[in-house]
């Protein structure tokens, strides 16, 4: 029997029945959260724990698992024990924005860290602003986060493109070499950080014999790799990111290309090296952190203790932005005795992490003028293998602190604006 | 017989408005928050728009996010370039997604079944990489922002819907309701009535004379409408617009939502958007593979009951 429209077929029992089970539904997810201590701090993290960026983001929130037992050993903050709740953004802005206000709202979280992705931790940003809770951005690298939308209760650990690009710039440019060839992804996130190299360069007095724009997923770069050859730069500068840069860096091998010329790159992560197969780790790249430092307080018993809880894994720049993330809440809320956010927003300005925090040999501090972490630069070379352990993929030639990187406060085009 | 019939369906209709009314007060003694029903309302909208083509004239689009997403760009744009004034947000969303609906459904109606589904994913990510690449214009991959929603002004008095969230789900609300009421005069008009002979046999409808084309052509562009005016309510929900809104995976998403509330019936989107906006956030919560259970229970939907929950639900009282 054909139905003409469904509305006329509900019933009081069926609409009984439905709003039990939706009911049901909503029941269930409070009693697991209430049952946990009513009088602890909570901190939120809003991380893609499912997506692309979910072996990063892992780590993020195993780094933060650890401050977070570190800090309630110490006697956690204000001598309430902290509380850390992750959720799912999902890498997409509507899921993020939408479990941030859980968070806040149902969870009243008393911080926010968090996102990964540029995009969602911008998004994040805008609701926290709304709600004015102090906001530290985790692993989301675009300027305008600590630029042009800076905000008052927005605080960034991981480096921004401009401060990876000028890392690295200089020391290609008097090592290996002055005429520069780009491979970028073509779209947002490769243009600037092309942009930033190429400006670099034009500063150094360098010249740019070319700029091949690939479309995100392209396996056969074949083509690109031959215009750049022709072109007879003195280094090739691989931009793409995850499986595209495997990728590319494999044919670059395969062609020989490495022995011709300098194959360098700007951002590299020891979870993308781990990923690709022995040829491929080839290049001149940046770490934001590296877990082999001799000598510098701090990161042995950081290390161990990441292995502890890892799997045996070392950790990886991620591991430290989710650990100094957690570690900078405790210790301005610590130094302040308050939870208020607009006194802990001032005070974190020109806020110094402690050595057994910062684990790095320079000084590590917040910028008062845009609200950026002034943090090293690991520059040096990716290695094929592992020379005393088969993670050990790097080889650190300069760690370069944050304030030589990081372009000048008037600069970055951030303007605070501070609540009445 | 008749009168029970009526009668019942009244009462439905007004327990279906009283738990939307109520949701801000029942939501949060039962662990939910306001924010989540806004979001509720939002997808369920959309989810009704893809059923209004998918269960009412019976063709299948699995590009209509591009809608939704043209609409939050459009809102966007209004709010950031044109006017901070939030009716005119709407109204721009909605006529961006409507018109470009409009425009392609003409090179789209002449298609069915798969042909159909396919053509409508390729204009679909056509509009995704558009945004995805025009970053001067959309910010890319980083998303529109730099707007927000703006108070509602009514001379007199005006209502802040920026920081009070319980003001924005009544404003989404009295949209929903409005775009519903719509939809439903729609379908209970001879117009309707031909949808739906079109969904039951096209080639008896279209040997009473019917022309097809052009109803699945109107059929196609209302629906596009109703979709702008959902992504331009997305758009001031999260107060960004971002690509992925585009994307063909959420266009599967409204698909499956409509889908696992029972997709002949009016009010199921609703349910369906309710539970998987519920279950996603409450199942991500506790484990990163609440996929995993979503898509687990959408297989065990269409295999054991096709016409989705509600109409599990009706058929039962039917019975």
């Amino acid at each position: 029997m054909p139905r003409p429209i469904g509305i006329s077929k509900l019933t009081r029992r069926r609409l009984l029945e439905a709003s039990a089970v939706a009911g049901a539904l909503q029941i269930a997810s409070p009693f697991i959260i209430k049952a946990r201590a009513e009088a602890a701090i909570k901190i939120g993290m809003v991380d893609p724990l499912t997506g692309v960026y979910a072996a990063p983001a892992q780590n993020e929130v195993t780094g933060a698992k650890l401050a977070v037992d570190q800090i309630n050993a110490k006697g956690g903050i204000l001598g309430r024990q902290v509380e850390l709740l992750v959720e799912d953004s999902a890498n997409d802005v509507g899921t993020g924005v939408q479990k941030t206000r859980k968070l806040l709202e149902r969870d009243q979280v008393s911080f926010i860290i968090g996102d990964v992705n540029s995009a969602v931790a911008q998004a994040i940003a805008q609701v926290t602003n709304e709600k004015k809770v102090l906001h530290i951005v985790s692993g989301g690298h675009t300027d305008t986060i600590t630029g042009s939308d800076c905000k008052w209760n927005v605080y960034r650990v991981c480096n921004t493109t401009s401060m990876e690009a000028n890392s690295i710039s200089e020391l290609l440019f008097h090592k290996y070499g002055k005429k520069w060839h780009f491979i970028t992804p073509d779209y947002a996130f490769g243009h600037t950080l092309q942009q930033a190299a190429s400006a670099d360069l034009t500063k150094l007095g360098g010249t740019m014999t070319g700029n091949e724009l690939t479309p995100l997923g392209t396996t056969d770069f074949s083509a690109y790799l031959i215009k750049a050859r022709a072109a007879n730069p003195d280094v090739i500068l691989v931009l793409p990111q995850g499986g595209d840069m495997v990728n590319c860096l494999k044919q670059i091998v395969q062609f020989g290309l490495n022995k011709q010329i300098h194959v360098a790159g700007l951002q590299q992560e020891l979870e993308s090296l781990e990923a690709m197969p022995p040829e491929a780790r080839v290049g001149v790249w940046m770490f934001e952190w590296y877990w082999k430092q001799p000598g510098v307080p701090g990161v042995d018993k950081f290390v161990a203790d990441i292995r502890k809880v890892n799997g045996g894994k070392v950790p990886t720049a991620r591991h430290w932005f989710g650990y100094t993330a957690a570690h900078t809440l405790a210790g301005v809320a610590n130094q302040e005795k308050t939870l208020d956010s607009l006194t802990l927003a001032k005070a974190l300005g020109n806020f110094e992490l402690a050595p057994e925090i910062k684990l790095q040999p320079n000084k590590c501090y917040y910028r008062a003028g845009d609200h950026q972490l002034m943090t090293s630069a690991f520059v040096g070379e990716a290695l094929s293998q592992g020379k005393d352990d088969p993670e050990d993929l790097f080889r650190v030639d300069e760690v370069i602190p944050g304030d030589k990187t990081a372009p000048p406060e008037d600069r970055t085009g951030c303007k605070l604006q501070w609540p009445a | 017989m008749k009168a029970g019939e009526n009668s019942r369906k009244l009462l439905a209709l007004a327990l279906i408005w009283a738990a939307l009314l109520l949701a801000p007060y029942w939501m949060a003694p039962l662990g939910g928050y306001t924010a989540l029903g806004t979001r509720v309302l939002v997808l369920a909208l959309a989810a009704m728009s893809v059923n209004f083509l998918l269960g009412f004239t019976g063709v299948l689009s699995f590009g209509h996010a591009a809608y939704f997403g043209l609409g939050a760009y459009g809102a966007g744009f209004a709010l950031k370039f044109l006017a901070p004034s939030t009716p005119l947000s709407l109204l721009c969303g909605t006529l961006l997604g409507g018109l470009a609906g409009a425009l392609l459904g003409a090179l789209i109606v002449r298609r069915r079944g798969v042909y159909f589904a396919m053509v409508t994913i390729a204009f679909g990510q056509v509009f995704y990489y558009i945004a995805f690449q025009w970053s001067s214009l959309t910010g890319g991959d980083d998303g529109l922002r730099g707007f927000s929603r703006q108070p509602l002004d009514f001379g007199l008095f005006s209502v802040d819907i920026l920081s009070n969230t319980d003001a924005f789900y009544y404003f989404v609300l009295f949209c929903f309701a409005a775009a519903v009421a719509v939809m439903g005069l729609i379908l209970r008009s001879p117009f309707g009535r031909s949808m739906i002979a079109i969904r039951e046999n096209e080639r008896r409808a279209r040997f009473l004379g019917i022309p097809i084309e052009r109803h699945i052509w109107i059929a196609f562009t209302l629906s596009c409408f109703f979709m702008g005016l959902a992504g331009a309510l997305y758009a001031l929900l999260n107060n960004f617009a971002d690509p992925r809104g585009l994307h063909y995976s959420q266009s599967g998403d409204f698909v499956m939502m409509a889908v696992m509330g029972g997709m002949r019936n009016f009010w199921g989107p609703l349910l369906g958007a309710a539970v998987f906006v519920v279950l996603q956030d409450y199942l991500s919560s506790i484990t990163v593979n609440w996929m995993s259970f979503v898509g687990m229970l959408f297989v065990a939907m269409v295999l054991f009951f096709p016409r989705g929950l509600l109409g599990v639900l009706a058929r039962r009282s039917a019975a």
